[in-house]
């Protein structure tokens, strides 16, 4: 049995579905991420874990307890906010000493207790030189920190984090991205995070829940969300660029696709109609070329943007553009001819009407030829 | 290239600067007649550039000194009444403000508008029930029934703005403080009053400020003249036959002093209270 628990949750705000027959499993010590779009509920459903919101129906179990009902404070969960919802009136060591000072009859601790081990958290974070300041007269990144810190503290069986590094710059923001990682893996502490950052997600995750309007439409590691997304809004959701979709029609012996089609081989031929799917192909499996190559396709430059060793090239093909990503210098001016190569054993299928993967066609293509 | 003053500046400004002579001009006349003797007020009137000559603190020394106009008892009691009247709404107000920002049950965008009905009512038409309430239950003319009196009135107020100021205060701060198993208590006591001070700084002022200014509810509910606040004294400056303006005009003044220094020791935190909680972020 899972560490946490998530059964059937559905959240309701007046009309609006935030979160819709969620199930989730999380083990002890997992680093989980909840990747999603804005408004497709994961901060919901991580306050519903916190306690903050209640479930219309569904349960929380923790270790076996059904948890649904009680108060955020007595799941024992560390929470870090976007803004680090930190008390601007205390300092540095009142803040982190705020969740062990509130509780400190009830946790049996001392006034030195207490002192020891918010020196002992603010040490593992960098943090014991700035102890005495006030929270608002630190940076962002020590702010940050002091989030952390606080959220520790207490030894927490569940960390809970929303979307905890998007105040931050960039630069900073892989630092502690990484340092993050390293602090969840040393302590072993199940963590849940939210976020929109899909690199983020696949770089600290060891799975990855993607949400769309309320829904898990996929659970698995960062490797294979990427690789193989079961529905097409995983596929243009995550990777950065997406990967490219174009409307195809699949027919019995042949998928149609703007500007080329593939054949089917023989034992491929099952489809008795028609039936409209997505064609999708990440950029980083075209191949492009500036002169013409055996298998390739005609399409035309549409626009060229580097991106320091790489380049990404927009490829016009009939009514779509398609992007690839390759690291070769080309002598093609946009407007002009280029030609291109898919790697169809990369390539996916998606019904046109579900967005669902169609496992059994993809196989299919994958072993077609152009 | 100089900057050139638009027009509707220049306007604006010369309005604005005509409005506040006007405003100030009440205040200025007072303060001058208060420092005249009585023969100058009566013999030249006070709307001029005074006189330098003939400034004296005497009505002042008078007022404070006479035994016959008893204006320290009424400061006394006005002090005791205000300070009273205004910690006890505060308080109760801030205990239910907090309730009402952080806390959905049922009715309570009714019990809300009963509030603010209760902010609408005008005073004088409660009078006579109350003053039978006051004599029935036996605290008329006694501090007890003016305090509770300006207390009821103060909570109504100091709920509706206290409330909408905590509504400013980052939802997250309290969410974060719930997760680390603070109860109700704690994060009022430790997060929202000390995050709030401006606020309640402010209501606190206000309140007093209205409750050392008034007079009706005094005349009406304080008759025994040990009890009797400011207000009331300073009518009692006026004779029956003669109005000796100076006299008046400082103890008008005298009795307006201590709202005014409320306002000048914390004017800091009554702009921050007013405008939000945004202001400092």
């Amino acid at each position: 049995m899972s560490f946490l628990q998530l059964v059937n949750i559905t959240k309701r705000f007046g009309k609006t579905m935030a979160v819709d027959n969620v199930s989730l499993g999380i083990d002890k010590g997992e680093f989980i991420v909840l990747l999603g779009p804005s408004g497709c509920g994961k901060t919901t459903t991580l306050r519903i874990i916190a306690g903050l919101e209640l479930p219309d129906s569904g349960k929380v179990v923790m270790e076996g307890r059904d948890v649904t009902y009680l108060e955020p404070g007595e799941r024992n969960v560390g929470m870090v906010f976007q803004d680090y919802a930190l008390y601007p009136h205390m300092t540095v060591f009142e803040n982190i000493a705020f969740p062990l000072d509130v509780n400190k009859r009830k946790l049996g601790l001392s006034k030195k207790d207490i002192e020891e081990r918010v020196l002992s958290v603010a040490r593992m974070l960098g943090l014991e030189e700035l102890l005495d300041r006030k929270v608002t007269q630190l940076s962002g990144g020590q702010q940050q920190r002091v989030a952390l810190a606080r959220a520790l503290v207490k030894e927490p069986k569940i960390w809970l984090m929303d979307e905890p590094l998007s105040n931050i710059d960039a630069l900073l923001r892989v630092q502690v991205r990484a340092e993050l990682k390293k602090l969840q893996m040393n302590l072993g502490i199940t963590t849940v995070y939210v976020t929109h950052d899909q690199v983020e997600a696949l770089t600290l995750a060891d799975r990855v829940a993607v949400m769309n309007k309320g829904r898990v439409v996929q659970v698995g590691a960062p490797r294979e969300i990427y690789e193989n997304p079961s529905h097409v809004f995983v596929a243009t959701f995550v990777g950065s660029p997406p990967m490219n979709i174009m409307e195809c029609k699949a027919l019995q012996d042949r998928v149609e696709c703007p500007g080329f089609s593939i054949k089917m081989p023989e034992e491929a031929r099952v489809l008795r109609g028609e039936t409209r799917v997505y064609l999708g192909i990440r950029p980083e499996h075209i191949e492009v070329f500036d002169k013409p190559v055996t298998g390739a396709i005609e399409g035309r430059l549409f626009l060229k943007e580097t991106l320091g060793s790489e380049q990404l090239i927009y490829i016009q093909l009939g009514d779509v553009v398609l992007k690839a990503r390759t690291a070769k210098e080309l002598a093609v001016g946009i407007g002009e001819q280029i030609f291109l190569k898919l790697n169809m054993t990369k390539a996916l299928v998606f019904d046109r009407e579900t967005g669902e993967l169609l496992q059994e066609l993809s196989e299919h293509v994958k072993a077609a030829y152009l | 290239m100089k900057p050139r003053i638009k027009l509707s500046v220049i306007v604006i400004n010369v309005a604005m600067w005509a409005l506040a002579l006007v405003w100030i001009l009440p205040l200025y006349g007072l303060t001058l007649v208060s420092l005249m003797p009585y023969r100058v007020v009566v013999t030249e009137g006070w709307l001029r550039i005074p006189d330098l000559s003939v400034i004296t603190l005497k009505n002042y020394i008078d007022v404070l000194t006479n035994p016959l106009y008893d204006i320290g008892t009424g400061l006394r009691n006005s002090f005791v009444v205000a300070t009273l009247s205004t910690i006890i709404p505060v308080v109760a107000a801030a205990l239910a403000a907090y309730v009402f920002a952080n806390y959905d049950f049922t009715l309570k965008s009714m019990l809300f508008t009963v509030l603010l009905f209760v902010m609408m009512v005008p005073q004088q038409l409660c009078v006579v029930p109350l003053f039978f309430l006051f004599n029935r239950l036996g605290i008329y003319n006694t501090f007890t029934g003016i305090i509770l009196l300006h207390s009821a009135w103060g909570i109504a107020w100091s709920t509706f703005f206290l409330r909408n100021y905590f509504r400013l205060l980052p939802r997250s701060i309290i969410d974060a403080a719930r997760v680390d198993n603070a109860s109700d208590f704690a994060i009022f006591r430790r997060i929202v009053l000390p995050l709030s001070k401006p606020a309640l700084i402010t209501t606190s002022v206000m309140q007093f400020t209205w409750v050392w200014n008034d007079l009706f509810y005094g005349i009406v509910f304080l008759v025994s003249k040990d009890l009797q606040v400011v207000t009331q004294k300073v009518i009692m400056l006026k004779g029956e036959f003669v109005v000796d303006w100076g006299l008046l005009s400082a103890g008008a003044i005298l009795s307006m002093l201590p709202p005014l220094i409320a306002y000048a020791l914390f004017n800091k935190y009554f702009i921050q209270g007013v405008a939000g909680w945004g202001v400092r972020r």
